[in-house]
């Protein structure tokens, strides 16, 4: 793991050494970009860190749907390339009455249309992917093989390490304290540990981005809030017990599946905040419980060993603020992912690159706009889990 | 009597058992572990990476009992005619019965006691009569591990006659045995303390909570430190002191304590053979033999580990507290008045590591700090100087031979973790034990870095040196007790 001295100027410097800004130290160091990440504790150890694993592409509206195929076919490459684990074990939302089943025929038709091979099944086609699941009250479900799980801290190890040998510098333990501005030019960081010259910053910090714009001095409303979500997890069971990510909106808004050591890992929809407090509660506990049991009986007689909380940086749309702060050159955001930001960092690391070097981007980074939220003009609410 | 029974059981309960179809004597209520024992076997499970494991040292114990699979084999009690078959861990009961599950029951009391040691028995006596009390104690006995001593203690005498003295409880004093608290959880006005017994939710709600939660024995690193027939010294207590079952015919006694077995073993008329520097143990099915690091070797049925005990930390930093490495292991700091935050105490060896006595007068202490709070004349002082007269045992922190093992069959962590694959990891330049934890997976198990957290933070403060006091130890997270999902399902 990197713990490099602060060098003393970078052309590009990302904020937050998460999986978001990780992977977008790697992709512009790999386009040979001077480029270096400040990170306050260890690489991968906010939100990362206690992530729950999913990577989908079935979305609700063209853009994030086209982001996400985007995104999986790095994930695929990449997985390949640096050999860490990324199965396309598939995500299955169970479906229990007429009103659920519409909605997710649309959604599937926007999927398609972007070549998301996602198909609505039966509940016994589901059954046969999960033998485990009580489909007694499941009419249909919604399928695509293609999405798939990883390991939050082992892929981001992979990202950052391979960062490296492009050249980047990720500092750890280091926390920025203030922008160095003049005429509004950044001219670089204060941080715990000295001073950076930099002129292009990225605020990649997620959960705790409204501290980095309100020290960089942004008036812009860019409204992004910590909430506490948890997660769970079991004793592990025999590896390939539940395969894909399953999801039921009826029972708490679940996701649950398998990881690679065997615990079966999830959350429900319980959410508190906006706060940065991390206590895992005992509501939490008693609903998880309740509705996992429900998906899958058997989990009744598995131990619980740990919860465990971590934060959704929330949007009123759920959706991510990703682009450039025109008020302060150079500054971006990419910032907000409400609960799926894991699954969609690879993607977005290539928009951000594409931006900085390029000015534009091939993928809809317009539906992420961090000035819709001040014009009031809300994206249709992204498909949020959990 | 069974090849390893120390005492006449009462027939009138024998039973016929079967393992893996073979028939084998026990006895009407007995744990299963202790039956197998008596009849001298000492395998009872499989963990994922095929390794034999009993039920005397760390990881679970699961067992398939007539034809149910994942029962807590060490918690099982047998019946006549029962059908156990050994599983590996990671098997698991497909097919489950769905009901309501048990109403959740919930009591107010102004003080919840966890832990039910002298610590306990000491606050509940100083409060008790005065203050309405919930005692809450995992065991199915009262004393905690005094209940397992059968020598005389000082300040006590003989062990078990002292506890009679202390259970005699006032009224307004329930107890709860068998009974696992989940944690604290702070709710503003109250503290709820969540617990589990035979499948059963209970809340407590106390104004109150004190932890009274002792300390572990201390796992030892060596090759084979997970095969079936290495005790934890509390265990072997327990089979020789409560069950009346010797650990083996001839055992071997490793640590820096061995004082805290032999006279028990002596007692008993067990023949033992102390071994201070244990290299490797081997044998089939069970411990045949102990080599030391002088390449000695030694035919034994058993290896008891007396290394001294540690405080239980999960309970403390569950419940919000902080830590300090002190005397050689790792405790809870204190304010004033023993608390770790407003309205949470912690008395015992939960705090140091001391005689049973000076435990208990820290409960009385603890007990008077607390009936201050709610306005009753107390003397807190009059214990604090008593407690003086004990200074807290400190124990050498050990130094691990790491170069000299073969790290691969060396088990820090109950659920497969080796030795090697952590120290891997440390010699990378990895020392925080937050990412050790994610990288290896040590800490992550059933017992949540009980038995080896400690160990962990060993090993990166004696490959970095870094020290003890400077590393970052995991908080531990709800549950603090491993809890069936079925059990806190229920909706009322």
């Amino acid at each position: 793991m990197p713990t490099r001295e602060l060098p003393e100027k970078s052309e590009i410097t990302i904020i937050g050494g998460g999986i978001v800004g990780v992977t977008i130290a790697h992709e512009l160091a790999k386009r040979g970009e001077e480029v270096t990440v400040i990170e306050k504790r260890f690489i991968g150890s906010g939100s990362t860190f206690r992530c729950g694993t999913g990577i989908r592409q079935q979305f609700n509206d063209e853009a994030n749907v086209q982001v996400m195929k985007r995104s999986v076919e790095l994930w695929k490459k990449y997985s390949e390339e640096y050999g860490f684990p990324f199965q396309q074990t598939g995500y299955l939302f169970l479906l229990y009455d007429d009103e659920e089943v519409e909605t997710f025929k649309r959604n599937i038709a926007i999927q398609n249309k972007f070549g998301v091979p996602t198909r609505l099944i039966t509940p016994e086609e589901a059954k046969e992917i999960v033998p485990l699941l009580d489909i007694s009250e499941v009419v249909a479900a919604s399928w695509n093989p293609t999405d798939g799980k990883a390991s939050p801290f082992h892929s981001t190890a992979k990202f950052a390490l391979h960062a490296e040998e492009f050249g980047a510098k990720l500092v750890e333990y280091t926390e920025v304290k203030d922008f160095i501005i003049e005429n509004g030019e950044i001219k670089g960081l204060k941080t715990s540990r000295g001073t950076i010259k930099t002129g292009i910053v990225v605020n990649a910090t997620n959960a705790w981005a409204k501290l980095i714009n309100a020290m960089a001095g942004i008036r812009t409303k860019i409204p992004i809030e910590p909430y506490k979500h948890q997660a769970v997890i079991t004793q592990p069971i025999k590896k390939g017990s539940v395969k894909p990510m399953v999801i039921s909106f009826r029972y708490g808004h679940a996701y649950l599946t398998q990881t690679s050591h065997g615990g079966i890992i999830g959350g429900v929809g319980y959410e508190e905040g906006p706060t940065y407090d991390l206590n895992p509660t005992y509501e939490f506990l008693r609903e998880v419980s309740y509705y996992f049991t429900k998906i899958i009986p058997a989990l009744r007689e598995l131990l619980i060993l740990r919860t465990w909380a971590g934060y959704y940086a929330k949007t009123p749309d759920s959706n991510p603020a990703i682009g450039k702060i025109e008020e302060l050159s150079d500054y971006y955001i990419a910032a907000g992912f409400s609960g799926h930001g894991f699954m969609m960092a690879p993607a977005v690391a290539e928009m951000v690159a594409d931006l900085i070097t390029k000015g534009k981007t091939d993928l809809p980074a317009w539906w992420y706009d961090p000035y819709r939220f001040e014009r009031g003009e809300l994206r249709g609410k992204a498909l949020q889990m959990g | 009597m069974r090849p390893l029974d120390l005492t006449e059981k009462d027939p009138s309960k024998k039973i016929t058992i079967y393992l893996d179809g073979e028939p084998y004597e026990a006895y009407e209520g007995e744990k299963f572990p202790v039956a197998m024992l008596a009849n001298g076997v000492y395998w009872l499970t499989t963990s994922n990476e095929g390794r034999h494991r009993g039920a005397f040292t760390f990881g679970p114990v699961p067992v398939t009992v007539n034809g149910v699979k994942n029962i807590n084999g060490r918690k099982l009690k047998l019946k006549d005619g029962m059908k156990i078959e050994r599983q590996r861990y990671d098997e698991f009961q497909e097919q489950v019965e769905i009901d309501e599950g048990k109403p959740v029951l919930r009591y107010v009391v102004d003080v919840a006691v966890i832990g039910a040691g002298p610590a306990g028995l000491g606050v509940v006596e100083e409060i008790g009569g005065k203050l309405t009390v919930a005692l809450i104690e995992e065991k199915g006995w009262l004393g905690g591990d005094m209940w397992l001593k059968g020598v005389e203690q000082e300040g006590f005498g003989n062990p078990r006659e002292a506890i009679e003295r202390l259970t005699n409880f006032p009224e307004n004093v329930r107890v709860f045995l068998k009974t696992a608290a989940l944690g604290v959880y702070d709710k503003g006005e109250y503290f709820l303390v969540p617990a589990v017994r035979n499948d059963q939710l209970i809340e407590f709600m106390a104004k109150k909570v004190v932890l009274a939660t002792g300390a572990v024995d201390n796992i030892m690193l060596f090759e084979n430190n997970d095969w079936p027939g290495v005790f934890r010294r509390a265990d072997a207590l327990e089979v020789m002191n409560v069950w009346g079952v010797a650990p083996g015919r001839k055992v071997a006694v490793t640590g820096a304590f061995p004082e805290e077995i032999t006279a028990e073993l002596e007692r008993w008329g067990i023949e033992y053979i102390i071994v201070p520097n244990v290299k490797r143990v081997e044998g089939e099915d069970r411990i045949e033999r102990v080599i030391d690091e002088n390449g000695n070797v030694y035919e034994v049925d058993a290896l008891i580990m007396a290394d001294g005990r540690i405080p239980d930390i999960n309970p403390i930093t569950q419940a919000g507290g902080k830590l300090r490495f002190k005397r050689g292991y790792y405790m809870p700091i204190l304010d004033d008045e023993h608390r770790i935050r407003d309205g949470i105490y912690v008395a015992g060896s939960a705090v140091s590591i001391k005689p049973h006595y000076a435990n208990y007068l820290e409960g009385k202490l603890v007990g008077a700090y607390i009936l201050r709070e709610f306005g009753y004349e107390s003397e807190p002082c009059i214990y604090e100087e008593r407690l003086k007269e004990y200074e807290p045992v400190a124990r050498p922190v050990p130094k691990l031979p790491l170069d000299n093992f073969n790290g691969e069959d060396v088990q820090i962590c109950g659920c497969g973790v080796t030795l090697k694959k952590v120290d891997d990891v440390v010699r990378s330049g990895i020392t925080d034990l937050q990412i050790i934890k994610r990288l290896t997976h040590l800490a992550m198990g059933f017992c949540q870095g009980r038995f080896c957290l400690f160990n962990g933070a060993l090993l990166v403060s004696q490959r970095s040196g870094m020290g003890m006091d400077r590393l970052d130890i995991p908080v531990a997270r709800p549950p603090i007790k491993n809890v069936k999902m079925k059990v806190v399902a229920g909706r009322d």
